[in-house]
Parts: structure tokens; C-alpha cells; sequence
């Protein structure tokens, strides 16, 4: 969707504020881990990142990272069916979850990190459309849903430079839909991107139906 | 069940941001405490994780990966091969590490990683994001202009060097691999591993120190 978080190559941010540490605040860290931590139904990486792109637009550009994180959190869970509004607002449950969970120590915490290990490959009963070496186009469309071919990269020219074979596709997975198409890492030139004369490039991981021959 | 619709998640996002109380401390207290309240989990996890990635998870595991592969030509090959299987030699893997990809420096080219869509990066290998690779002007910048975002971290490159921008749009994560510094000959993996800085691994760094 064409939302404020689509924001590679636009203008007027001003500086990078390179010093910033990772976390400056507590609640910093205590809503990464809640993150991380509070189970959620069978919501898909791809619908949770279109909820925040569905944020207020102001909002999304004005409010801390990880209250964005927050937000996105809490709504998630009202959707599921998991909170109710009421709660989150009043801080009274109306129901519990039997029995409560259980504490989690240092070898318990580090076992949830590594099983996070999500792999994203499926199999593929059609071979790939294209290979490393190919000059591809990509599509100028809008899209309204989720997608992950940034406004940026639409309509240029770019050569495949690896195919990685099937990937769960973003844009199905936000419609709840595990579906895999062949992904490919494709390289555009900074002069086709942004008429520069550096020597730079661009390479994005790009699904094939975002993807004509050139 | 998700709904899978984004109009209803936009209309949710709206309601609490404008219902709940606008200190960011409250706004996580209030999930923190109704999570915790419903048996969804327990406040000692919270804690234990903030205590891991504190402490245990960051970016000296991707220091010491990068350091391996200097040592080590086998292991760079594994590495650069697929460096989400190889990661697991150190039993690093975890969040956003199973498609990661390592890509090496040399003397004419220069990697720099970023997320222009979200904020994508390898978290069990690296640890938290800083602060500027989430920021809106990092991710509007690195694209289009690399070398003014290199130049307001400290590096020039010469002009005939190429700069390969990363931009994490699927699943892939991806790791910069620096130069090995000259006049470390003979280094252990752990001394070398303390000269890898974690902006080496986004990029943003490139001629490391010998100190």
C-alpha cells in the first residue's frame, strides 16, 4: 500500500541521528519483549507489518518505534479476538487464560530465541519464470493490500542476480494465504533508480509476480 | 483468528491511539499488565528476556562469526554459501537469522544494509537494532543516497569504489562481512572478533581500528 512507511528515496529528513543506542528507555525493552513473548493466534509477519502500515499516517511518523510496536500489538490481539477493547482500556480481564504461564529462566528464554528460527522456503511445483543473469522489469502498479516491492524500485529495469528458490509471498501471506512464489535477489543500477553517476546499485528481494521480462 | 483485514486493523490503531493514555510508558504497561493478568505470560520472562538480549544476545555473536571467517577458509566458505545454516555452528540462530546472507567488503566494493519498508535486521545474531537504522531518515536515505549517509558516519569511499545497497524487502537478512584490518597477522578469533564494530556488520562502518 502506498502508506507513510514506504519511505526509501524520499526526501527532506534531515540527519541521521547516528549515536542513538538501541534502546533509550525501560519501556523500550520491556515492549520488544513483550513482543516477543505474548502469544498471538495464527496471524502471519506479513499481516502484522500491513497493520502497522494501516496505522494513523500522522502517527505512524510522529509516535516512538515501539509504541508503534505497541499499538500494533494490542490491535493484533483485539482482531483475534484475544482482548477485548474494554480491557485494554479499563485493564480488567473478562477472562483468564488456565493455568497462567509459567516463568521462563535464562535456558528457557534462549531456547525461544533460537526456535524462532522461522523458515520461510516452500516448495515449488512450477519452475522459476527467470535466472541469475536475466534483465527483469518491474511492475508500476499500486497495490492497496501488502506488498513488498517498494514504490522506489516500480517500473525499472534490473538484472537477476540470485534466485532463491520458493518463499512464503508477502503480499498472499497478509490476506492469510501461505502460499509461496519463486523470490529472486534483483540488482538495479543507481543510475537507473535515481539518474546518479556513482558507480552504486541497489539489489532487492523481489518476488516474481511483482517481476515482467525486460 | 486474524481478520486479514487492514481497514478494520487501521480503525483499531486509530481507537487506542487516540484512547489510551499518550505517556508511551502507560501504553506499555497496559498491554504488559493485561497480558500478565489474562496468564498469557509471566512477568519473570519479560525480565529473563530483557536480561538475555542485554547480556548474552548482540553484536559480539556477529563479531565472532565475522572474525571465524578470517580465520578460517572453510568456514567462509560455509558462510558465504549460507550463512543462515553456518550461524548455527555457533547456535546463534533465531529471529530473522534461517535466510541470512553474508556479503564481503573488499578493496572497490562496499555492502550497507538497510529496511526501507519496516525495519527488518538479524536480531539473534546482532541484537537490537540502533536507534538510526529504525529512524525514517535512514531508511528514506541509504537508497538513494548512500554516500552522504556513509559520509555523516564517518567513511569516504573513493569514487571508483562500488557501494551494493541491501534493501531487506523479503525474508533475506543480511550481514556485512569487513575487511580484516592490516597488521593483524596471527590474531586469535578473539582478539579479532573485539575489532569488528557492529555498524561494520550494517555497513556504516568499514576500515576497522587496530586498538
Amino acid at each position: 500500500m502506498d502508506g507513510p512507511h514506504d519511505l526509501g528515496g524520499k526526501d527532506g529528513f534531515g540527519a541521521i541521528d547516528i549515536d542513538a543506542p538501541p534502546f533509550r528507555e525501560d519501556w523500550e525493552r520491556r515492549q520488544w519483549a513483550l513482543s516477543k513473548n505474548v502469544p498471538s493466534g495464527p496471524n502471519t509477519i506479513d499481516f502484522w507489518r500491513h497493520g502497522i502500515e494501516n496505522m494513523d499516517h500522522a502517527a505512524y511518523l510522529t509516535q516512538p518505534y515501539f509504541i508503534k510496536w505497541c499499538l500494533n500489538e494490542i490491535a493484533h490481539r483485539i482482531d483475534q479476538g484475544m482482548f477485548t477493547m474494554d480491557e485494554i482500556l479499563t485493564g480488567i480481564p473478562e477472562s483468564r487464560t488456565d493455568p497462567p504461564a509459567s516463568p521462563l529462566d535464562m535456558e528457557g528464554t534462549l531456547a525461544r530465541l533460537r526456535a524462532n528460527n522461522v523458515d520461510f522456503r516452500t516448495q515449488m511445483a512450477t519452475p522459476p519464470a527467470f535466472s541469475p543473469g536475466d534483465r527483469v522489469r518491474t511492475l508500476n502498479t499500486p497495490v492497496s493490500g501488502h506488498t513488498r516491492l517498494p514504490s522506489y524500485a516500480r517500473g525499472h529495469e534490473g538484472t537477476v542476480i540470485a534466485h532463491h528458490g520458493g518463499h512464503l509471498y508477502a503480499d498472499a501471506g497478509a490476506q492469510g494465504e501461505h502460499r509461496g512464489e519463486h523470490l529472486y535477489t534483483v540488482e538495479f543500477t543507481a543510475a537507473e533508480l535515481w539518474g546518479s553517476d556513482d558507480p552504486d546499485s541497489n539489489c532487492l528481494d523481489l518476488w516474481e509476480p511483482y517481476l515482467v521480462r525486460a | 483468528m486474524s481478520s486479514y483485514d487492514g481497514k478494520k486493523l487501521g480503525r483499531l490503531h486509530r481507537h487506542l491511539h487516540s484512547h489510551l493514555p499518550s505517556d508511551p510508558e502507560l501504553r506499555v504497561k497496559a498491554l504488559e499488565s493485561l497480558a500478565v493478568e489474562k496468564g498469557l505470560v509471566a512477568q519473570e520472562t519479560i525480565d529473563t528476556w530483557i536480561e538475555m538480549y542485554s547480556e548474552k544476545v548482540g553484536p559480539m555473536r556477529g563479531a565472532q562469526v565475522v572474525a571465524r571467517s578470517w580465520t578460517d577458509p572453510a568456514f567462509r566458505e560455509r558462510l558465504l554459501a549460507d550463512a543462515g545454516q553456518a550461524i548455527k555452528e555457533f547456535g546463534y540462530e533465531g529471529h530473522a537469522t534461517e535466510h541470512l546472507k553474508a556479503v564481503e567488503n573488499t578493496s572497490d566494493t562496499h555492502n550497507l544494509v538497510t529496511c526501507t519498508l519496516c525495519s527488518c535486521y538479524p536480531f539473534a545474531l546482532l541484537g537490537m537494532s540502533p536507534l538510526w537504522y529504525r529512524s525514517q531518515a535512514y531508511r528514506a536515505r541509504a537508497v538513494r543516497e548512500p554516500r552522504e549517509v556513509l559520509k555523516e558516519f564517518g567513511v569516504t569511499l573513493p569514487a571508483t569504489a562500488q557501494i551494493r545497497v541491501w534493501d531487506s524487502t523479503a525474508e533475506l537478512r543480511y550481514l556485512v562481512v569487513p575487511q580484516r584490518p592490516a597488521g593483524t597477522e596471527g590474531w586469535d578469533e578473539d582478539a579479532l572478533a573485539r575489532l569488528v564494530t557492529r555498524n561494520s556488520m550494517i555497513g556504516t562502518d568499514r576500515d576497522l581500528r587496530v586498538t
